[in-house]
């Protein structure tokens, strides 16, 4: 994929942002923490009527911005290369926005009981935000540190600069005293990141299997009982014909 | 509130003690109400191919465990701290369910060492009182020998796929040379190494140490039990820890225990019931039953029983003593009361290591398949000089090759970007850890109690564990970890990176599900709460079994010893119906 195209969609979304004047709405509402349900739609379930919705274009939770800004950071940290399509070609955004939209992104699990103070890093997460109110919030604190810094929202860097960019928000020297962008990062971004990698397809990333196929995980069935022995200390063949749910539903 | 029937014997939780208790009570004839929190789990997504392999749903958002959102756990590192919550519970996973953590558990089934039982009178024998001073160790009040039969009708009857080191007192060199005596082997031969496995034990053997397979409940072919229950063969999926064995070949309460007793017309399980707490007869030193909520409706119910068994997590059995005002709570300043007293942990550790040149592939693995030594374990070794005490087993075992969580990576390698995934597609099929599953030595600042500010969905206070990693262990993990770093080295790794376990206690890794302590067994009503045949100083119709009983925790898994004292408990309990009595 060349540079070109990375950066023409981002820009096309933008200028549509400005034109409506959704810019400014969305960057109002996704900034204020709130511990109320999100309003999304219904969480989408496992099944082969998921792994199809899963498929289908267009976000369930992200807005523009947000999509521009996460579409950019999983082809920075997935690049396309010789080894696999990008990051959003391979669903990682689309697994991303799915998790926000479903269970997950509400705080389904999440004891979310105050009062809520700030701990220690071993502490684990006490934001009184759900997590897709989590994650927004740190998609625009992300874009304001990048403006700052940089002069410009991360989808719109060159690769450079969001390598900078990205290495000053995971090591927390881009935290500001109202957001810990490291925490941010590390506690949501990254493990959603490679969540979408490596997760199954029916979730609406690794697709085709290509992450699995990239490590040489076989999947499913995954009933060893000889290859123990008979595949020991060799490559086994279905390391690159791995097999999903849905191939076997 | 509605009050229900009296009932014989009521158990608290639903898992191996429960299963345990009801697997003797039952056939002999006894009463047996059994009340667990969680709902069915057979013969739905968690049991059945294709679902029972979705790593996300199982693994990463832990599909099995307990709902943080409804009841989770406070922390502080030590007394003077404000604790928090737990907001997701990651470094320890209780169970949720009929058939409790050992639903979901990996299977690594030891036994307890000898001096594990006597381990203050020992340490202070060998290594002089002061040695111990900075700890609070305890005697359980029992000793191996009293539990050595119940040990081997756990193996028995869980199908243990081990090679024993000890029979009778007859040493057998493909072993473990350091197991206590056992009465009989392990009724399975061990389950088929792996590469990794075959390469530790080549350079352990070098070293001068003793490798043996691990013992495991993952059985190594078709099994039936003493009591006529069938187990399949282990198929190394790689879906032990955290999944439901869709195989039937890992032993649990879902599979060997409870289908003995469901049916018979005095044996009964209501899932979905939350026990709010114990109803306590101060006056007369018992208890008189339990209150509990429907899980589906909210409905309160009063269950008045003969004699009361806790036999839930570490965590609920100390919560519900604390919430129905049974015994004297733990106070670290004065060191006194017991309720919450001796919270311990396991002290894991690891090296990882890379081989350029082999195919690991971690994806053939099996919960407790492993190639292990237990050289530097226990007091295995001598400790003099070295300033700590407890030790590690030293262990290459291949779990599991799920890519969302195992994909270990050299250090220094990026996090994103095509290098990181360059070397994702090189050494997936090539790294590995070789383990260090280290004790955990009671501390007095390490303990239990209620939180004062944060409650659960039932508006009960919450349990705050105040806990850190004693120097004792963190020295202990940089020692046994060194020495697992001389094998891995030895193995011709291309390359290793130590990582021994540092403090502060860290909530959000997972590390193991081996909490232990909160009402612990001992001869001294002080310094107990229950005594060595786990009866409530307090309330002699209350038992109490499982890991919360144990004083301090042992270098070895502890479902071996949970296993052996849950069926020496249904002896005691028939014994104690027959006569209600302390036992003595």
């Amino acid at each position: 994929m060349s540079d070109d195209r990375k950066e023409l969609n981002p820009s096309a979304r933008r200028s549509f942002l400005k034109s409506t004047g959704a810019a400014l709405a969305l960057g109002a509402a996704t900034a204020k923490p709130t511990l109320g349900v999100a309003q999304t739609p219904p969480a989408v379930t496992p099944g082969v009527a998921a792994a199809s919705a899963a498929m289908a274009p267009g976000y369930q939770s992200l807005g523009l911005e947000e999509s521009a800004t996460t579409e950019a950071l999983v082809d920075h940290m997935w690049p396309a290369d010789q080894l696999s399509v990008s990051g959003t070609e391979l669903g990682i955004a689309t697994y991303i926005d799915r998790q926000l939209a479903g269970a997950f992104g509400r705080g389904d699990r999440l004891y979310a009981q105050g009062p809520f103070r700030k701990g220690k890093a071993q502490h684990g997460y006490q934001l009184p935000l759900t997590p897709e109110a989590w994650y927004k919030t740190g998609i625009a604190a992300l874009n304001t540190h990048c403006t700052r810094v940089h002069g410009k929202a991360f989808d719109r860097l060159a690769g450079a600069e969001r390598e900078t960019a990205l290495q000053a928000v995971s090591a927390g020297s881009a935290n500001t005293p109202a957001f810990d962008l490291a925490a941010w990062f590390n506690g949501l971004l990254y493990p959603l990141f490679t969540q979408g990698a490596f997760a199954d397809p029916i979730y609406g990333g690794n697709r085709g299997k290509a992450a699995w196929k990239m490590i040489g995980y076989p999947g499913l069935p995954a009933v060893y009982n000889r290859d123990v022995v008979a595949f020991r200390g060799k490559r086994h063949p279905k390391s690159d014909a791995p097999k999903s749910i849905q191939d076997l539903s | 509130m509605i009050k229900l029937k009296e009932r014989e014997v009521v158990v608290v939780g639903g898992g191996l003690t429960a299963g345990l208790v009801s697997r003797r009570l039952v056939p002999a004839g006894r009463d047996v109400l059994v009340l667990e929190r969680g709902p069915e789990r057979a013969g739905g997504p968690e049991d059945e191919l294709p679902t029972q392999r979705d790593d996300l749903r199982w693994g990463t958002y832990r599909g099995l465990t307990q709902r943080e959102n409804v009841e989770t756990i406070t922390l502080r590192h030590k007394p003077s701290e404000q604790a928090l919550p737990m907001r997701r519970l990651t470094s320890f996973l209780p169970g949720f369910g009929v058939g409790g953590a050992i639903s979901h558990w990996n299977g690594q089934t030891w036994r307890f060492q000898t001096t594990d039982y006597m381990l203050r009178s020992h340490l202070e024998s060998r290594y002089g009182k002061a040695s111990v001073a900075a700890l609070t160790v305890q005697d359980w009040g029992l000793k191996y020998e009293e539990l050595e039969p119940y040990y081997t009708l756990f193996e028995n009857l869980f199908g243990i796929s081990g090679e024993a080191g000890n029979v009778k007192g007859v040493k057998r060199p493909a072993g473990n040379p350091y197991e206590p005596y056992r009465s009989e082997a392990y009724p399975l031969p061990p389950l088929e190494a792996t590469e990794l496995g075959l390469m530790f034990r080549d350079a352990a053997a070098k070293l001068g140490y003793h490798p043996f397979a691990m013992p495991a409940a993952n059985a190594s072919r078709p099994y039936r039990n003493p009591d006529g229950m069938q187990l399949g063969a282990c198929q190394y999926c790689g879906h032990c820890e955290r999944f439901l064995c869709e195989a039937n070949a890992k032993s649990s309460a879902m599979n060997l225990l409870f289908p003995l007793v469901r049916g018979k017309p005095n044996f009964e399980l209501r899932a979905n019931t939350e026990v709010l707490r114990l109803q306590y007869d101060k006056a007369g030193q018992r208890v008189t039953g339990v209150i509990y909520a429907d899980a589906r409706s909210g409905e309160e119910f009063e269950q008045p029983a003969s004699v009361v068994v806790l036999g839930a997590y570490v965590f609920t059995n100390t919560r519900l003593l604390l919430l129905s005002g049974i015994g004297r709570p733990y106070e670290p300043a004065t060191g006194q009361g017991a309720v919450g007293r001796n919270y311990c942990y396991q002290t894991t550790s690891a090296v990882q290591v890379f081989f350029e040149d082999k195919f690991l592939n971690p994806f053939m693995g099996s919960g407790a398949l492993g190639t292990t030594i237990d050289d530097f374990n226990n007091d295995h070794f001598d400790h003099s000089g070295l300033g700590f005490h407890g030790g590690a087993y030293i262990t290459a075992n291949i779990t599991n090759g799920r890519p969302i969580d195992t994909r270990p990576l050299p250090p220094g390698t990026p996090r994103w970007g095509t290098k990181w995934k360059e070397a994702n597609a090189k050494w997936y099929l090539r790294g590995a850890a070789i383990g260090c599953h280290g004790s955990s030595y009671s501390h007095r600042d390490n303990y239990l109690d209620l939180d004062p500010d944060y409650r659960d969905a039932w508006g009960r206070p919450l349990v705050r564990m105040t806990f850190d990693f004693p120097e004792n262990d963190l020295k202990m993990s940089e020692y046994v970890t060194a020495r697992a770093h001389d094998i891995a080295k030895a193995m011709g790794a291309t390359n290793t990176n130590p990582v021994p376990r540092r403090g502060l206690y860290d909530a959000r890794p997972y590390q193991s599900t081996h909490n232990t302590g909160g009402t612990i067994m001992g001869a001294d009503p002080a310094t107990s709460v229950v005594s060595p045949h786990l009866q409530c100083w307090n309330a002699s119709n209350l038992f109490i079994s499982g890991a919360s009983v144990f004083p301090q925790n042992s270098g070895y898994n502890p479902t071996g010893p949970v296993g052996a004292l849950g069926l020496r408990l249904g002896e005691d309990l028939l014994n104690f119906l027959q006569r209600p009595r302390m036992l003595g």
